[in-house]
């Protein structure tokens, strides 16, 4: 227990409550003595919407398209994930062009939620200028992929056991043209990144993780290898096309919020060369194969690499027409314990990026943040924090 | 880094815990573990640096639907299923590499106490306390039990991932 000396020394700002762009929005309790964080506990849940339970009551088909929204950023991942594992309960091989297709697809949003991550980043930062830039960069792969699925966010490019659409050598020439546009863009922003010094004031040596702490955190994606944990489900586990088209595991050792940049952005030219790839090699044959509406029973368990890391789908089946248990783990979920885990020791004003960096999917940024001291309380929205932040570092 | 070499060490690890083992697919393993044992293997794992908790799904498995759970090894001092009841399971579910090892423990209804692995895994948290409000399953010694994802109004006892619950509308 506190003693009254210490409650009073002891100031916890409350940072969230929610944005509904995404299944895991945080509620963090940051507990601060003077301008240093000592604590920092997790609420979630606030725009929790019940899908796992929800799609209990759905069919096989359309249950993915419930899943598909769970999160507006990797929609497509979330599908992917699910149909890999109807197609393993119902024993069925989806056709080597589409599993290229879905790779591309997937490969596509990696990229666009990258170059998202890379403005959000920035502007809690202050550096809205490389907001800017990386946000008009981003709308290209948001063309090529309306061009392509008609949707500029939950493209519906799935189906169970196969993909819907076709690409076509026009399609094909206009995703090369955005790629050829953003490999320079992207070369540029890494020297940023790793140059520009009011940048590294505000990233190099903030956030360290080690090695073993974001292994024993359970860190998935961008943010464990930025730590030098080698987690790719790409890699260690390719699932879909990517046995055929493989791709090679980014890793940094720093651990900080630099390395997190660096690892991001070089994932985006490994991407590059992969999209390539795909286009100039695509498999001929058809896009789908038939799946039974219903499934025999059995349980299965599929891991895909979402743009924010591991993305773990758990499917059981009772042998009906639609699922009996659907478990999904995000991967923001398993990246929250390192935002807790490394906060502590910092400042107040690096809290936004702290968060920032494990990629929490922000989409709506103004958000209410309450100082609480003892007998007051003063109301903080999140542009305050930020503004906080950008002015103490100015 | 092969796969059927990373299950042979699982298998190995678990098998002094194990009251019923299977591989229903390639790169899985499902070893069935009594609650009292979940620690000392959920520890076995970490010692051995397998791989890591990706996830801990709860199960309902109302009558009459029992969970299927291996027959125990023939003598009658197993506490294992026996009859017919409403159970819950909890799937802890350790991935290294590419292959997954689950760990199967499952409880009855009328007594859904769970050892906590946090002192093991402090990730484990969240999916502790997800697994008490949703199934409700007891963590004892969770380092902290409260709500994690459902509203601060929800009725206690009322664990919406159980197949009873249908909503509160009629």
């Amino acid at each position: 227990m506190d003693t009254q000396q210490d409650v009073r020394r002891k100031f916890v700002v409350p940072i969230g409550p929610q944005h509904p762009a995404l299944k895991e929005p945080g509620h963090f309790e940051i507990t601060v003595d003077g301008e240093i964080v000592t604590g920092a506990t997790l609420r979630l849940g606030y725009v929790h919407r019940g899908i796992e339970k929800g799609v209990e009551q759905q069919n096989w088909a359309q249950a993915m398209y419930m899943l598909e929204r769970i999160c507006g950023i990797c929609s497509h991942i979330h599908a992917t994930a699910y149909a890999l594992g109807v197609e393993a309960l119902a024993g069925v091989q989806v056709p080597p062009r589409a599993q290229a297709i879905r790779v591309l697809v997937a490969e596509l949003e990696r990229v666009h939620s990258h170059l998202l991550w890379l403005g959000v980043a920035a502007h809690e930062g202050g550096f809205d200028t490389l907001f800017m830039y990386s946000w008009r960069d981003r709308e290209l792969i948001m063309d090529v992929l309306e061009g392509l699925t008609g949707n500029r966010v939950n493209y519906s490019c799935n189906v169970l056991g196969g993909v819907k659409f076709d690409v076509d050598d026009q399609q094909a020439d206009a995703i090369r043209r955005a790629i050829d546009l953003l490999e320079p863009r992207t070369e540029h922003y890494l020297k940023v990144v790793t140059t520009d010094q009011t940048l590294i004031g505000r990233t190099r040596n903030v956030g360290k993780m080690t090695t073993e702490q974001a292994e024993r955190l359970g860190a998935v994606g961008p943010t464990a290898r930025a730590s030098g944990v080698t987690r790719d489900i790409r890699v260690e586990s390719p699932y879909s096309a990517y046995p055929d088209f493989p791709v090679r595991a980014i890793t940094a050792t720093a651990g900080d919020l630099e390395a997190k940049f660096i690892v991001r952005l070089q994932e985006l030219f490994e991407s590059y060369r992969l999209i390539r790839e795909i286009l100039d090699k695509l498999p001929t044959g058809p896009l789908t194969v038939r799946v039974k509406p219903r499934l025999p029973p059995g349980e299965t368990v599929s891991r895909v690499e979402a743009p924010r890391g591991e993305l773990f789908y758990y499917l059981r089946s009772a042998g009906g027409v639609g699922p009996d248990r659907v478990k999904v783990r995000t991967p923001s979920l398993c990246n929250w314990g390192s935002v807790l885990a490394t906060a502590p020791g910092h400042k107040l004003a690096d809290v936004p990026m702290l968060i920032a960096g494990i990629d929490p999917c922000f989409s709506c940024n103004d958000r209410l943040v309450t100082i609480r001291r003892r007998h007051d309380s003063d109301t903080w929205t999140w542009a305050r924090l930020r503004q906080y932040g950008i002015e103490y570092y100015r | 880094m092969d796969a059927q070499q990373n299950l042979a060490t699982a298998e190995s690890l678990l098998q002094p815990f194990t009251v019923g083992a299977a591989t229903h697919a390639p790169g899985r393993l499902d070893a069935v573990i009594r609650p009292q044992d979940l620690t000392a293997a959920v520890r076995a794992l970490i010692d051995a640096r397998w791989g890591y908790l990706a996830a801990i799904t709860g199960l309902d498995h109302p009558w009459p639907k029992p969970p299927k759970v291996a027959p125990a090894s023939g003598d009658s001092a197993q506490p294992a299923p026996g009859p017919v009841e409403d159970r819950l399971e909890a799937l802890y579910q350790f991935v290294n590499g590419a292959t997954v090892a689950t760990l199967r423990v499952s409880v009855p209804y009328h007594d859904t106490k769970l050892p906590t692995i946090c002192p093991i895994i402090p990730s484990a948290t969240l999916y502790e306390r997800e697994l008490q409000e949703m199934f409700g399953f007891v963590i004892e010694g969770t380092p902290d039990p409260g709500r994690l994802l459902l509203p601060d109004d929800w009725p206690d006892g009322v664990y919406p991932l159980r197949k009873a619950f249908g909503g509160f509308g009629a």
